[in-house]
This record gives structure tokens, sequence and C-alpha cells, in this order.
């Protein structure tokens, strides 16, 4: 009992954070405290075998899963409050309250008395009785959920696997077809610019200046320019620039008047 | 059952008690003795003397979600092999056969996974 | 210190093996089988052979199964110690082969057939399927473009549909409700990838995915709550073993009707009843029309199967607590899709609003909970499967039309796009208005002697209140069938009007064997009205 009554709150807080926190992040973080508490919930009720799936299964892979999720939408993603439907926030929480409310007192109600024959299932070990149960009573589930496995997987790979459609090309063939169009077109055959050389600035978002001042589009990744991130406003204006090195001046841009935290400025390859 | 029972897990707790303390209490040692002066440039991620650019995050590429997906498959596998290995002595043969027809259907889906390519580095 | 509870002492007695009657189970194995296999041509086979193999394999497996489904209900013998009921519980208790379980077999096994051929029309999109090329490459983009250059194709689908045609030949059939949760999921997860797979209108048939996954998700949540409570109630999984605790019980009905209640949304959701019938209209919409006519069609039989069953054999002895339940739910069901069916102007969303109203009219049988007398009047299981087997056939029928009624960015679903449609193509126009009078339940066609079943057995159940709501709904339903039958026939088309496309014999098969099933079960139902009432009931 003091096991519950210590893990029943945390758990019923940590399940209206998962609902409530605006972030993604919190709300899988608050989603493991969740998960961890009921896995020491099934350990108190001698349910060992429960409390190990528990962690294994949802506190390690399910929870990866989200994370990977949330990779995908972004850290920073948050819900947008925007109603589509009016009245329907409203419509929800009163009737998920109701709902809430009746489940609560149906089944509180239904739940008086102690649980029994736990000892008798667990006679020779929980683990043994369960699988007692899972290798001879319950096989065919238990095959089938295999078929509920292969589909997941099979599903998964249509979904996100893109097959490569035309074969690589080898380090040897690309370079004959650089040369190739080289000769073809003019198209300088080696590496694009580096960013920031005869620049004012080595970092990554700042253009290469051109002989004539102006910042080259190439020398920049195509993703800082797609995010919009490419530093400008470098042609011709020393004053600027100057107050930009100064390291006393606080609106110095340089280090960062915002420094920004946790940055690598790699970007994912597509 | 009850308090003998859940006596069993006071080892578990003490071990885990140690981990935590001992992880704080080298983090915690660290904090005290060094010294501590900030500034902006030491606050900035080191990259090469590069100055960082845009945030920390990067977006993953959704194909990467196929190894986590793979994973969690092979996860609920393996809790299965768990309690199968108690009674396995008990039943005998047929809970080999059991087992075989439920690995082998999830081995086809790692056979899938292999040919179309997910397994190999692109 | 290692507890009792983790490792015994001494050596466990040892544990008998269970004993599986593979020739009972066959169909449900073949069918197995053949989706394991089509995902080995998956990996193994050249891409240009896949789709030929792929559809060979799905329509032989499945003919296999039909096969084998003839030889286990020929074999049935009837139940010891019960006068209607044949068939016998195998599997260690986890699935009841019986004549209801059989019959649906036999009827998904035929839908799945038919909506096999649907998948494997290619000659609609001028050599490719009716599913995207590349489901991993965002719509529109670059990627899409090279997939469609490559003329490549998801095979996939075909041993997805075999995945979800085992978990609905599973589902009516379980007998306990662990095998009846793990059956409703498999025969889901499928489904949830079939809908995101549509060649054409690729952002709609993704969303309509998405909203099918988390809905479903969240209904069979609610199932899976309800199981715990009846579990809590029962004391077993097994459907006999809470039959009895149901007809034994004295009091702390709490959790069995908490329980009753979350199993009913789960199942209501599949059936697609209101107030679960939100998604509906939308996933019929998106999904490939295909999917949709295998979806509507089959889905229906392995949903109602579960509900008949679980609330007939499970529940049966509480009938009197979730009736009134029934009552409010298939009133509703049949007045929301009769009325919100009228106000489309999509035939793929008609044709949804349409499937829930006939949900409705399904209900009204099962709400008669009438289990038969001696004498051969119709029973509520015999009627349900009958409406099913008619349902089913004219739904797979409308579909296929949806499919060959084309302009040039694919399928004309705009209702007021189908006018003239008469004068374009008399044949197609015909059979599609064939359909749309089953549906409304015009006499001499199929969805008449349907209706009159499903009535007839909730007017013996005592249930006759409902009955007249029933055929008031159906009034208001006849009267949007009948729109339809007016805007293809009696309206002037708007600019260049529908053009028919010529589809390949795969389809032109399904639109046949639709037409001619619908026109003989309303003429002489009386061979498969036999039938549905042979397979009697369900055995405990």
């Amino acid at each position: 009992m003091v096991t519950f009554w210590t893990l029943a709150p945390i758990m019923v807080l940590a399940a209206l954070g998962v609902v409530l926190a605006r972030k993604a992040v919190h709300s899988a973080l608050l989603l493991a405290v969740v998960m961890i508490s009921l896995a020491i919930t099934y350990a108190s009720q001698g349910a060992p075998f429960l409390f190990a799936v528990q962690i294994i299964v949802y506190t390690g892979a399910i929870m990866m899963l989200f994370l990977f999720v949330l990779m995908l939408v972004g850290v920073d993603a948050s819900d947008s409050l925007v109603e589509t439907i009016k009245g329907q926030r409203m419509m929800a929480l009163v009737v998920g309250l109701t709902f809430g409310v009746l489940v609560v007192l149906v089944v509180g109600q239904g739940v008086v008395g102690v649980s029994v024959g736990l000892g008798e299932a667990n006679a020779n070990g929980n683990v043994y009785g369960l699988a007692a149960l899972m290798f001879t009573k319950y096989v065919l589930a238990i095959e089938f959920t295999a078929a509920l496995l292969i589909t997941a997987a099979v599903g998964a790979m249509v979904l996100a696997h893109r097959e490569r459609l035309v074969p690589r090309r080898s380090q040897r063939e690309e370079s004959a077809r650089r040369l190739q169009e080289y000769a073809e077109t003019g198209r300088h055959p080696g590496p694009l610019p580096t960013p920031g050389v005869y620049a004012r600035h080595n970092a990554v978002d700042t253009p290469a200046l051109l002989p004539d001042g102006s910042p080259s589009e190439l020398s920049v990744s195509r993703v800082l320019r797609a995010r919009g991130s490419v530093r400008e406003g470098f042609e011709g204006d020393v004053g600027q620039t100057l107050r930009q090195l100064d390291p006393d001046d606080p609106t110095s841009t340089i280090g960062g008047s915002t420094p920004r935290r946790g940055g690598s400025g790699r970007t994912e390859e597509s | 059952m009850g308090a003998d029972y859940l006596w069993s897990y006071a080892s578990v707790a003490v071990v885990g008690l140690l981990g935590v303390a001992l992880a704080a209490g080298m983090m915690g040692l660290n904090r005290f003795l060094r010294p501590s002066r900030p500034t902006r440039e030491k606050l900035l991620t080191y990259e090469s003397g590069v100055d960082p650019v845009g945030t920390g995050w990067a977006q993953s590429n959704v194909r990467y979600f196929v190894y986590a997906y793979l994973y969690v498959i092979f996860a609920v596998d393996a809790v299965f092999l768990f309690p199968w290995a108690t009674v396995f002595a008990q039943i005998g043969w047929a809970a080999a056969v059991e087992m075989a027809v439920f690995l082998g259907f999830i081995a086809l889906g790692l056979v899938y996974a292999w040919r179309k390519g997910v397994l190999t580095w692109t | 210190m290692i507890h009792p509870l983790l490792v015994s002492a001494s050596a466990p007695p040892p544990i008998d093996s269970p004993t599986i009657q593979y020739g009972d189970l066959s169909p449900l194995l073949v069918v197995a089988a053949v989706a394991l296999l089509g995902v080995m041509v998956e990996a193994f086979a050249p891409r240009a052979l896949r789709f030929t193999i792929q559809t060979a394999l799905a329509i032989g497996g499945i003919v296999v199964a039909l096969a084998a489904t003839v030889w286990v209900g020929l074999g049935l013998d009837r139940a010891s110690g019960d006068v209607l009921a044949r068939g016998r519980v195998v599997a260690e208790g986890a699935v009841a082969v019986d004549g209801p379980s059989v019959f649906m077999w036999g009827l998904v096994l035929l839908f799945a057939l038919v909506s096999m051929l649907l998948f494997a029309e290619r000659r609609l999109e001028g050599g490719l399927s009716a599913f995207t090329g590349q489901a991993a490459a965002p719509p529109g983009s670059a990627m899409e473009r090279e997939a469609v250059e490559h003329r490549i194709e998801h095979t996939e689908v075909f041993p997805l549909a075999m995945f979800a045609l085992v978990g609905m030949m599973l589902f009516p059939a379980a007998n306990d409700l662990l095998t009846m949760f793990v059956a409703l999921e498999v025969l889901s997860l499928p489904l949830y990838l079939l809908c995101g797979l549509a060649r054409r209108r690729r952002l709609l048939s993704q969303e309509s995915a998405m909203k099918y996954f988390l809905l479903g998700a969240f209904s069979s949540a609610f199932f899976a709550y309800g199981i715990a409570l009846v579990y809590g109630f029962a004391g077993g999984f097994g459907l006999g073993d809470i039959d009895q605790a149901v007809s034994n019980r004295i009091d702390g009905q709490n959790l069995l009707l908490a329980g009753i209640a979350l199993m009913a949304v789960g199942v209501m959701f599949k059936v697609g009843a209101v107030p679960f019938h939100a998604w509906t209209p939308d996933v019929y919409q998106g999904a490939p029309t295909a999917v949709t006519a295998f979806m509507a069609a089959g889905t229906k039989v392995a949903a109602f199967g579960a509900m008949l069953r679980l609330f007939f054999v499970a529940f049966g002895g509480a009938s009197w607590d979730w009736r009134p339940m029934f009552w409010v739910v298939a009133i509703l069901t049949m007045v929301v899709g009769a009325v919100a069916a009228v106000t489309q102007s999509d035939v793929k969303r008609m044709l949804a609003y349409s499937s829930i109203a006939h949900a409705g009219f399904i209900l009204v049988g099962v709400t008669g909970a009438f289990v038969g007398t001696r004498d051969a009047s119709v029973t509520s299981v015999s009627s349900v499967l009958f409406y099913l087997t008619v349902y089913g056939f004219s739904t797979i029928g409308a579909f296929a039309i949806v499919t060959i009624v084309r302009d040039a960015s694919g399928e004309t679903t705009q209702l007021s796009r189908w006018a003239g449609l008469g004068r374009e193509s008399p044949l197609v126009a015909g059979a599609f208005a064939l359909f749309m009078l089953a549906f409304a339940g015009i006499p001499l066609t199929s969805g008449f002697i349907g209706k009159w079943a499903v009535f007839s057995a909730a007017w013996s159940g005592g249930a006759w209140p409902l009955v007249v709501v029933a055929v008031l709904a159906s009034v208001v339903a006849a009267s949007f069938y009948v729109r339809v039958i007016v805007t293809m026939f009696f309206t002037e088309p708007t600019g260049e009007g529908p053009s028919v496309a010529v589809p390949s014999m795969a389809t032109t098969a399904v639109i046949v064997v639709a037409v001619v099933v619908t026109v003989l079960l309303g003429v002489v139902p009386g061979p498969v009205l036999d039938l549905a009432q042979s397979a009697g009931a369900f055995v405990r």
C-alpha cells in the first residue's frame, strides 16, 4: 500500500503533465516517469515479469520510438493551440471529465474486495506461471502476435524506407561525370567554394566573398539558405564590421549578442 | 507476499541509490573544485574554432525510424523468450516448435528488411 | 536474497503441450502462410515478376482457403447438449469453429477474393496498380516523380491484405478475449497501412490513414480496458467462463457493466456505429477505392461476427443490461447515417454514410437478440449473416464502379460530375443503380431480403419499436439512393460529362459477380438464407 500511495500521486501528476505540457520533449519525459512508476507498481504487486517487460519494452523500446519521432518533428516543436472547431476544447474537457468520473466511480465501486488467488497463480514462480499459460492455453494468440510484428515491420519499411531506384555511382564514375560536365558546360569540377573564406567571419553561415565583394551563393549550404539563416550585410560596411569586431561593445555580434547554446552547426545529410 | 516480498527488492534499490550517489558525488566534487569564470566565448559550443550556426537540433531522417521500429519488434520478441526459457523443459519439444514458429515469422520480417536494403549503409 | 516468487525451490511439474486442431484451423493457417510467402516474394522475387506472383499467390491462396473452409464446414458435428449449435472449440479454447464462424470465414474469403481482383486492376492507371509506387516519397516531390518514371508499385499490399484477412477470420471466431484482442489488432494494423497507399490524392489518403490509425488505436484501448474489467469480474478470458460468471452473478455488477460498455465501444467503432462513426467518411474517401471496398465489406463481417459472439455467448446472460444501449446506438446510427448521407456531394462519402446507416440496420438485428424457436423463423445470428452477405457484395460492386468513373486526375467522385452517366454508359450506370436499389431495399434486390430478415428477427425478439424506426430510416435512406439514380439518368451533364474508363477483366468480373449476386439473392434468396439458418448458433 505504501508503494501505491507513493507512486499513484506521482503517476497521476506526470500523466496530467504528459497531456498538458506544451513541449513534446517534456511530455515524453513525463511519460517515462509514468512508465517507470507503473513498472514499480507491478513489481510491488507480485508481477516481476511484467515489471521487467514494462522496463524493457515500454521504457526502453517504445520510449526510444517516441524520441525518434521527436527528432523528426523537432525538440522545440510545441502544440498549436488554435481551435479549428469552436468550443471543441471545452466540449472535450466536459466529456472527458464526465467519462473519467464515471469510470472512476464504476471501477472504484467494483474493486472493493481483496484479490485472491495470486499465491496460487505464482505457485511455481511468477514467470513460470505466466509462461505455462502463454505456451499452452494462449499459444495461438502468441503466434498471431508474430503476424502483428511482421506486419509492423513490413509497414514501417513501406512507409519509411525509400528504395534506391538508380544504382549508386562509384567515386570513379562520379569524377568522370564531373569532368564530362566540365567539358560540356564549363561547370567547375572541383568542390564548391568554402564558406567564410575571404569573408569577415569564419562560420558556415557566412558566404565567401567573390573578388568583386559580392557574396558567393554557392559557398553556403543549401539547407542554411532554405532556412534563411545566411548572414548578410557584409558588403562595404566597414564601420559596422569594426563595431562587430569590437569585443567591448555589448551589441557585438561576433561571439553572438544572443549566445547560441548547444549549437553544432551540422545539418543532417538527407 | 507483503513486506517480506518487497524487501527482496531492497538490494535493487540500494544499488540504484549507490549509482545515483556515485555519479552525483563525482560531478558535484568536480563543480566545487574547479574555478568558474564563464565568458560568452567559453559558453559557445566548440566546433574547431568556428562559430556554431543554428540550433543544436537537426531534423533526423525518417528512415532511421525503421531501425527504432525493428528494435522494438525484437525487444518484444526477446520478452517472449524469457518466460519461454522457464517452461521449455516442462513442455518439451512442442515448446521448441512453438518458439521456432514465432521466431521464424519474425525472422522473415528481418529477411525482408535485409533484402530491401534497410540494413546496409547508404 | 532471492524471493520464491522469482525462482521456485522444487522442480515444477511438467506441462501438457497444447493440442492444436490443425485441420479445423486450416483456412486460417493457409491464409497466414500465403501472407508470409507474400513477404518472402517481396524479398526475393525480381521486381518485374512480383505483381504477377503476388496476385496469383493471393488469389490461389484464397481459393485453397475457401476449399478448406467448405471442408471444415461439411465436417462440423452437432455440439453436445445443444439443439442448434454445431462445431467445437479448438486450440485450447482459443477458437470456436462453429456454424457462424465457418459461414463468416467463407464470407470474408469471398469478399477478399473479389477485392483482390480490384487490387490487381492495372489498366485504369496505364499499366500500374492503384497503389503508390514509393510510399516513403513525399507527395509531389521529385522522388515521387522518379518512382512514377520507373513504374514501380508497392506489391506489399497483397501480403498486407492477407494479414488483414487472417485477422478478419480470427476475430469473429475467437473464443477468448485475449485471442479476440490480438485478432482485432491483426485485422486493423494492415488496414491502417493500406489506407495510406493511394496513388492519386496522396495527402488525402495519408490523412485518412492517420485518422484511422489514431482513432483505431483509441478504440482498441477502450476494448483492452473493457477486457481487463471483464476479466476482473469473471476471473477468466474464455467466453464460456464469462458466460458462467454472468449467469451466476449476485452483485458486483459494476465491473461487468463497465467492461461491457467499453468493449462495445471497441467493436462499435469497427462497424462504424454512431457515435463512433466519425472516422468512416474520411477514411472511406481517402483510402484507395479497392481498399475501401475490402474494408467496408470485410471489416463489417468480422466486427459484427465478433460483436454477436461477444454479446450472445459471453454477455448473453446480461442481455437485459446491454440491450437498451444497443437500442440507442442502433437508432442513432440509422438516423445519423441516413440523414447525413442525404447531404453528401461526394460518391465515396455518400457510400460511407450509407455504410453507417447499414450498420444501424444490422444493429437492429443484433438488438433483437432473437435466438430462435423450433419452428424455422429467422434468428438474429442468421439474419445478420445474411445481411452481411448481401451488403458486402453490393458495396464491393458499388466501389468497383467508383474506380472506373474517371477523368484526367483519377476517379471522379463528385456526385455532380456523375450527371449523365446513364447516357455515357448505360450498363455501368445501370449496375450502379441496381446497387443503389439494393441498398435502398427495393423488392427483387438482395437488399430487400436482407432488410426483411433483420427486421423480422428484431420483431420476433420483441424490438418492434426499433423496427418501426428502421423502416422510417430506410425511407429516408431510399431518398438519397434514388437521388443518385436521378442524377445519373435524368440530369443534364455539366461540361463534358463523366467518362467511364475501360477496366481489365478483373474489375469487370467483380462488377458482374456483384450484379449477379445482388439479383440472385433478391430473386432466389432461399439457398443462402438456408445456409445462414443452418449455420445455427454459437458453440460455448
